[in-house]
């Protein structure tokens, strides 16, 4: 085989290979939100009425996150999908579903106390014992 | 007491001694670095560390070797060479900052007494040009690359010779905290960078072999198919913290440029070969 056509064949087979991939990620995004629709269709009555507490409920919880997520980041014990959960339970919370921001809200500073702990309990540094002094 | 002077002399050279032996623990930290590698991969000559990952995967060498007979980085210092010629707007060019160039990558990074930090090749270019009335380039991503590329290929051959300066005590404790920093476990995954590539290097994760810490920096900046372009070290530094779902830290912050500093010294000795090219 010449070396042009191994080049067309294997720019082909890239090609092929994230084509395929694209539409997986499309299929894999496109399954949550129907769930979630699916969702609110089914229970829309029992959300309003309590609604003005839960956006009160959502909006510390979310508060709370963030300072967890500061004081992790001030030792540099910030895990990386914190802050991005911060900002969903805040696109949540405009979108009115308080439910789901407090769960990603929860999520986060959950995450933020324990990357915290894990830098706290490395502030003295220990070499590993695989290393030979 | 009539000993008293062979006493004192004595006494005076213990604790010369003492003082030496602490000034060197970061020689005692490559010693024990370089041996942890030499009991883990004996068949492997030290030299052969400067080609990463490739020195330990045979199969992976095969097609990297392949690569280079039509290297990709070579458009990219090819247009490296042309910013590094091209005037600025006053008229000035790299040169003038930096009249030993093209070939100063074996210079970086070192202590800057008077900033009162690491110096990397990157911020000095930055520095340069900003000191030149030019806007300062990304540190990821672009054309930074392609000049550090220019740089990088006419340093070939150079060898790496980080110097910690005992005359600054804040150049010991930059080296402290970018060691101190690669042991560190992070992100929810909880690895450090030394889980990797000192404890595992060898072992597969996913289709990748995990490289040597040693020989990491001889290279940059590299050519990653992955990417489709060249990337700078701290953009790979930022991969790996992502990785282990850590938060990464600023390109050129003081962290990653800490980093860089105990990284680069660890391979000591080892000759300068970038661009380079990996998966
Ligand atoms: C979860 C494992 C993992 C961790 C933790 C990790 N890396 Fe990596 N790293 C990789 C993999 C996989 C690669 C690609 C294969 C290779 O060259 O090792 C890589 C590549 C690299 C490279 C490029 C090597 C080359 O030859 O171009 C550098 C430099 C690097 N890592 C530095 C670091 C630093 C510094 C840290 C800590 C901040 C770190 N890594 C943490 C997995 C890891």
């Amino acid at each position: 085989m010449n070396m042009k056509k191994l080049t067309a064949m294997l720019c082909l087979g890239a090609i092929v290979a994230i084509a395929g991939q694209s539409v997986i990620a499309a299929e894999k995004k496109a399954a949550p939100k129907a769930e979630t629709a699916n969702k609110v269709a089914a229970e829309p009555a029992a959300k309003s009425s309590e609604n003005s507490g839960d956006k009160a409920a959502a909006e510390s919880a979310i508060a709370a996150a963030e300072s967890a997520r500061k004081k992790a980041a001030s030792i540099d014990g910030e895990w990386r999908d914190t802050g991005k959960m911060i900002k969903k339970a805040q696109a949540a919370l405009k979108a009115g579903d308080s439910a789901k921001a407090i769960k990603l809200a929860k999520k986060a500073e959950n995450q933020a106390k324990l990357g915290y702990e894990q830098a706290q309990a490395q502030q003295e540094l220990k070499m590993p014992s695989y290393l030979k002094y | 007491m009539k000993n008293l002077p062979g006493k004192l002399l004595l006494l005076s050279v213990v604790s010369v001694i003492a003082v030496t032996a602490q000034a060197a623990q970061y020689e005692t930290d490559k010693e024990a670095f370089e041996n942890h590698f030499k009991g883990r991969f004996p068949d492997v000559v030290r030299e052969e560390f400067a080609n990463g990952v490739y020195a330990i995967d045979p199969i992976g060498r095969e097609s990297w070797e392949a690569i280079e007979e039509f290297p990709p980085y070579e458009l990219f210092v090819d247009d490296g060479k042309e910013m590094w010629d091209a005037p600025f707007a006053n008229g000035k060019t790299y040169k003038d900052c930096f009249p030993d160039g093209p070939g100063i990558a074996h210079k970086y990074p070192h202590w800057d007494k008077e900033q009162g930090m690491v110096m990397t090749l990157p911020l000095a270019l930055n520095q340069c040009r900003e000191s030149q009335g030019e806007k300062p380039l990304k540190y990821k991503k672009g054309s930074i690359n392609n000049i550090l590329s220019y740089i990088a290929f006419e340093s070939r051959g150079q060898v790496t010779d980080v110097v910690i300066p005992e005359d600054d005590p804040r150049a010991l404790e930059a080296y402290e905290n970018g060691k101190k920093f690669y042991y560190t476990k992070r992100g929810q995954l909880n690895f450090s960078c030394a889980n990797c590539h000192v404890q595992n290097a060898g072992m597969k994760i996913r289709s990748d072999m995990l490289s040597t810490a040693l020989g990491q920096t001889t290279h940059f900046p590299v050519y990653r198919s992955k990417w489709g372009t060249v990337g700078t070290l701290h953009r790979r530094f930022t991969g790996c913290n992502s990785q282990a779902r850590a938060k990464p830290f600023k390109a050129q912050g003081e962290e990653y440029r800490n980093l860089e500093y105990f990284l680069t010294y660890m391979s000591n000795g080892l000759t300068l070969n970038g661009p380079g090219a990996r998966k």
